[in-house]
């Protein structure tokens, strides 16, 4: 019996879930900040090769890519691991999303897929990013144009480009409803706005990997 | 067949509202207690309730001066004094508690705002001043037949909350609850009911729950009627296993009322509430009607009869042909879209969900359909059935009888949990003296009936007779000639029909395996006893020579309270007769009120101390 | 002009040893305002008398109809076959146990989480039966019933990627419980001991935010903000707890 006794334990509640939910989403948000500014500088190369190697020799000069490099590593790693805990990794749960997802039609929990599928594609394809660009500083344009132009580097950011920037979106839609920043009437907008938000960002990425593509070496 | 086992001190058959609140009393009391439903208990029927509960707690301006005594005056004119006016007493004087203890439990009971307000009143539009110092105390809203504002409400949810907040107090209290279980018959030795024999739902296996006490609280008997507000598992289970017996005398049978605006052509009910708050009804002119036959109180009479004006109205031709026949409307337009998408808001979607239609904009169609049984196990004012030690009954499926031939909106919500916390105090102070012991031979003995009634219905031994033609006959057949109009030729008809129809009954077979919970089997189980409660509706109602109520004869339109001041008790002594044993027994001992007018409705009345004439 | 509506039905009797989870096929013809509970009694009562499925209230108020309906759960009795084309598959909702056929065992899955989540008024007072009611603000009475508004169908908890993967996940409809409570001032819980309750990764945390349940929820009850609220009050709590760790919940 579940008995009439109302009084819940006397010990402290364990906080751990909170504060891991805070660090996820804090992460998240993080790197959605940093993904934004890194396009800023890659794609500015599209303004001209002088206007990025500006901007990265300003990163590189107050050490902000030297320290802020492994940072943001760091972090995708911290995300990672807390986001992992969301992740199904039994067969049993992975059959069971998928089977529920395609019966569902629903937008957002495919949403939710892509977004766990996404993150697989980013951890191995960013890290290697990462550190093929970290290992190989100072960040110039010709440099960067040469990488995209040797080997499979064009098709690699041809896919990790679309897999971060779905994710970035979807985690910045994901934040705001679920810790209602964005009410129940702000949804559909939001998630229009979401829609347009990545399309944007692939199409500006697009460019700059054509671009450096067809720079000159 | 192996069956379980089930030791308790009281065993509640039902888990609706009554159910529940007398399970509380109980398990507050420090006795151990089982809930059965056919249905996790929460989506029992009193879930559907809308409008609200009677209480006289006086607090908005249009109940200003209400007490229980007003209230008690309304209960039993709208009985149409065909109640226990003892019981009338003890429910008007509880029901204020009754509320508050709801409140206090949880109820988001709608509250006095201070200052001005708009009502509406027969579609017209009128100010109060609601009280200052009343601000913030529960209010309440009017319902037909009552002198004063009375109905305590919740929005429109009010059986919702009142029924999650029981359910919360029994989950609270560690009640146990075996839901989808169902009662098929009582145990019992001729004097003391020891228990039940159960159907688990979910398996289809039989058990047993033994008990010192044992409750029925199984709501209404909706189901024997086609056109039913009721929900579809109101199929008289309680009365059934109770009128089995032989001993517990079913009271009042024949008095069924009819609500005024059940939907066409699903007859979901749409609330009194409507009509309270200022809605009107319109014919096929989309002209109103009920002020010109009812000047006083127009749509807000009391149920019988506004349904029987609506049924002589549309046989006047006044009706909306439709190909579910005819109709009238229902007007609730000019109470304005914040109005209907707030108080109303349950009759808002339901109209756009299961009728396509916008009431803020359209005209609802409505019919009158069967809506509450008053009838039931017969009990004493302390909830304890006749005929049987140790049974207790309470709620819609009782005839504790408050109501008598007519119940008044909201006071069956009120009934149940007034009724019931008061007989859940009868029923604790029985069991601190109750001693039981269990003969199991005994119960091996009506086990063995109900496998061998189980096992002659699946291999069709007894014949192959479709259980869902049967039921559809004897509905159609209720809904024809046992309906809202009356009268002595079709009254016998039906008796002769339905005493066919229950020949049939005995001839079940099953056309599927019977394996598990198995709902045709289910059926099967209850046809025999639901066409027998349908032949006490019907001869109950055939041989009271009288109208009253809700029972309404054509060929004897007086309420003749010489001969028929009585109740209605229907035994079914002898299992294999095809009518009942009809006694009677004075409709109450005290009489507080004596008979009179009810100041609506019809005025012929015979009374009491009429000279008796000779009759051919 | 009435249409030929194909229904596919999962069928399984877990009771008869000779069934196997399968797709029966039923045609029936159209009739106007057709509703599920209409179409599937009818089936029963002529062409399969095994077919099992649950209505009672047939009002979409008692929540007892959920189902599967061409891939989303939504209370059979509210459907009306016009919305739909005409091959209807019907499936058992998800995450619940099967008794059989389209029906599922909600009761013990509510009454379970009910009572983890402590789902009533937690008061130590006493009630007095000879003293008038205490006050509340209308408002406030409303903006409780609309939270008490869930007719547990179980549609939430079906269509919820999470409780789908994991079996102890809570639900959509015992957070909106939760926060229902939170609002009443009956319910003398201090915000540790509701944090207990919900702020955990079977409560509010486990929540990946896929809106199924506010999608699907056909109260159309208001999840989506009563999520939000609840992460960001719960998530509140435990940073205050944070900067003040001697703060221990009062029982
Ligand atoms: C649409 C509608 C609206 C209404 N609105 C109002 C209103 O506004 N105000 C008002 O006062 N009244 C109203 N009523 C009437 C009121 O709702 C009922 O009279 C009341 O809820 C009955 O409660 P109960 O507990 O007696 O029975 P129910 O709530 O019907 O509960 C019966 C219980 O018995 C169980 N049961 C039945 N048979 C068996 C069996 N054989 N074995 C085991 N368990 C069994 C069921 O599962 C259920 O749990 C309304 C009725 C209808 C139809
Ligand atoms: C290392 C690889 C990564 C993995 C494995 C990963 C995984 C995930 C997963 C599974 C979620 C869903 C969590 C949930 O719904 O609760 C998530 C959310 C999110 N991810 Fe990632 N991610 C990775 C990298 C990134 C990167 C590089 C970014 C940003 C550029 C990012 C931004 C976000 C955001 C914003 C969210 C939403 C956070 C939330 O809902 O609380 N992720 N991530
Ligand atoms: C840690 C710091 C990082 C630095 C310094 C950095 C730097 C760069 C540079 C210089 C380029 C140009 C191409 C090249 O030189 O190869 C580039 C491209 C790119 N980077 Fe990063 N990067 C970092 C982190 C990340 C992360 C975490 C991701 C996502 C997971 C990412 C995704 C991409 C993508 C998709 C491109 C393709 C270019 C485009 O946007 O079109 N980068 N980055
Ligand atoms: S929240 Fe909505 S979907 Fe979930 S159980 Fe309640 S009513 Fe059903
Ligand atoms: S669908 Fe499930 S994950 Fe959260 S937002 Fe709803 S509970
Ligand atoms: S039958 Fe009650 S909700 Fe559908």
């Amino acid at each position: 019996m579940s008995g009439i006794d109302t009084a819940i334990y006397v010990r402290q509640p364990s906080r751990t879930a909170a504060y891991l939910d805070w660090l996820q989403m804090l992460t998240g948000a993080g790197l959605i900040l940093f993904m934004w500014s890194h396009m800023v500088l890659v794609a500015s190369v599209n303004l001209g090769p002088q206007v990025m190697n500006t901007i990265a020799y300003f990163f590189e000069a107050t050490y902000m890519a030297q320290v802020g490099g492994p940072i943001i590593g760091a972090t995708m790693l911290l995300h990672f691991i807390l986001a992992a805990r969301k992740i199904p990794y039994t067969s049993g749960e992975q059959g069971a999303i998928w089977r529920h997802a395609k019966m569902l039609h629903h937008t957002d929990t495919w949403l939710w897929l892509i977004q766990a599928f996404t993150a697989m594609v980013i951890l191995v394809m960013g890290s290697i990013h990462i550190w093929t660009v970290l290992t190989n500083l100072p960040i110039t344009a010709a440099k960067s144009a040469m990488r995209v132009q040797t080997g499979f580097w064009g098709v690699f950011y041809l896919i990790l480009l679309p897999c971060v920037e779905l994710h970035v979106g979807i985690g910045f839609y994901r934040i705001l409803v679920k810790w209602g920043l964005i009410k129940r009437s702000g949804r559909k907008g939001l998630h229009r706005f979401e829609n347009v938000l990545t399309g944007v960002f692939i199409l500006i990425g697009l460019i700059t990997i054509i671009r450096f593509w067809t720079l000159p070496v | 067949m192996e069956y379980q086992t089930f030791y308790t001190d009281l065993l509640c058959i039902g888990a609706g509202l009554a159910g529940e609140r007398v399970a509380v009393e109980a398990a507050a009391n420090g006795f151990e207690t089982i809930l059965l439903s056919l249905v996790p208990p929460r989506r029992s029927h009193s879930c559907a309730a809308e409008g609200g509960m009677q209480a006289s707690l006086g607090n908005c301006a249009m109940g200003e001066g209400d007490n229980p005594d007003i209230h008690f005056a309304d209960t039993v004119k709208g009985s149409d004094w065909g109640c226990d006016q003892e019981v009338a007493r003890i429910f008007a004087d509880t029901a204020p508690i009754a509320v508050r203890e709801a409140a206090f439990w949880g109820i988001p009971w709608n509250r006095v705002v201070a200052g001005k307000a708009v009502y509406y009143k027969s579609g017209q539009e009128f100010e109060a001043v609601e009280p200052q110092d009343r601000h913030g105390l529960i209010t309440a809203r009017a319902f037909g037949g009552t002198a004063k504002w009375r109905t305590c409400y919740t929005a429109d949810g009010t059986g919702h909350t009142l029924l999650y907040t029981l359910d919360n107090k029994v989950t609270q209290l560690g009640v146990t609850v075996h839901d989808r279980v169902e009662a098929i018959s009582l145990i019992h030795d001729g004097a003391n009911c020891l228990g039940c024999v159960a159907r688990d739902l979910k398996t289809g296996r039989l058990r047993v729950y033994l008990a010192k006490a044992t409750l029925i609280a199984t709501g209404g008997y909706g189901r024997l009627y086609s056109e039913t507000t009721n929900t579809v598992i109101n199929e008289g289970g309680g009365h059934i296993v109770a009128l089995d017996t032989g001993l517990v005398p079913f009271g009042n049978p024949e008095a069924v009322q009819f609500h005024p605006t059940g939907i066409v052509p699903t007859n979901i009910l749409v609330t009194e509430g409507c009509r309270g708050d200022g809605g009107t009804l319109l014919d096929v002119d989309e002209k109103r009607f009920m002020d010109k036959y009812e000047p006083a109180k127009a749509e807000l009479a009391s149920r019988d009869v506004v349904s029987r004006w609506m049924m002589y109205h549309i046989a006047q031709g006044k009706g909306v042909p439709s190909p579910y026949g005819d109709h009238l409307w229902l007007d609730i337009r000019h109470l304005g879209q914040k109005h209907i998408t707030t108080k109303l808001r349950e009759v808002y979607d339901l109209c756009r969900h299961f009728l396509g239609v916008d009431p803020i904009h359209q005209l609802i169609p409505v019919r009158p359909a069967q809506h509450y049984s008053m009838g039931g196990v017969r009990t004493d004012k302390n909830g304890a059935a006749y005929g049987l030690q140790g049974l207790f009954s309470a709620g819609e499926s009782a005839c504790w009888d408050m109501h008598g031939f007519n119940r008044l909106g909201g006071n069956s919500l009120a009934e149940t949990i007034v009724g019931g916390r008061y007989i859940g105090q009868k029923v604790a102070q029985y069991l601190a003296g109750a001693e039981a012991h269990f003969d199991t031979a005994l119960v091996r003995q009506f086990v063995a009936r109900d496998q061998e009634r189980i096992k002659r219905l699946v291999s069709g031994a007894d014949g192959k007779q479709n259980v869902y033609e049967i039921r559809a006959a004897m509905q159609d057949e209720m809904m024809e000639r046992v309906g809202i109009f009356r009268n002595g030729a079709d009254l016998q008809k039906a008796v002769e029909n339905l005493q066919a129809i229950y020949a049939r009954a005995k001839k079940i077979g099953l056309r599927s395996n019977g394996l598990g919970a198995s709902p045709e089997l289910n059926l099967a189980l209850k046809m025999p006893g639901m066409l027998r409660l349908a032949i006490c509706v019907a001869y109950g109602a055939l041989v009271r020579t009288e109208s009253r109520g809700c029972h309404a004869r054509d060929d004897y339109q007086a309420r003749n309270d010489r001969d028929w001041l009585n109740r209605t008790l229907a035994y079914w002594p002898e299992a294999a007769a095809d009518l009942p044993v009809l006694k009677y027994e004075p409709a109450t001992k005290v009489m507080y009120l004596p008979p009179g007018d009810r100041g609506y409705g019809k005025v012929e009345i015979i009374p009491m101390d009429a000279p008796k004439e000779v009759r051919p | 002009m009435s249409r030929q509506l194909i229904f596919n039905i999962f069928r399984y009797n877990p009771q008869d040893p000779g069934s196997l989870p399968r797709t029966d096929t039923f045609i029936l013809e159209e009739t106007p305002s057709m509703t599920l509970f209409i179409a599937l009694n009818r089936i029963r009562e002529e062409q399969d008398p095994s077919l099992q499925f649950d209505f009672a209230c047939r009002m979409a108020i008692c929540g007892s109809c959920g189902m599967v309906i061409n891939g989303r759960p939504g209370l059979a009795c509210k459907t009306l076959t016009k919305e739909l084309p005409a091959e209807i598959t019907l499936m058992p909702l998800p995450v619940f146990k099967l008794v059989g056929d389209l029906s599922v065992d909600t009761g013990t899955w509510f009454r379970t989480t009910n009572t983890k989540i402590q789902s009533w008024i937690h008061t130590d007072q006493e009630f007095d039966p000879a003293v008038v009611e205490e006050r509340m603000e209308n408002d406030l009475a409303n903006a409780i019933f609309e939270l008490e508004r869930c007719i547990e169908c179980g549609c939430c908890v079906a269509a919820c990627g999470t409780a789908n993967m994991r079996e102890d996940f809570v639900g959509a409809f015992a957070l909106n419980r939760i926060a229902r409570f939170m609002l009443d001032p009956r319910d003398q819980r201090s915000e540790a001991e509701y944090f207990e309750v919900v702020g955990t990764d079977q409560g509010v945390f486990g929540c990946m935010g896929l809106l199924a349940c506010e999608d699907v929820c056909p109260r159309e009850l208001p999840l989506q903000d009563q999520l939000g609220i609840l992460r960001r009050k719960m998530g509140f709590i435990s940073l205050k707890s944070l900067f003040k760790p001697k703060a221990r919940a009062a029982s």
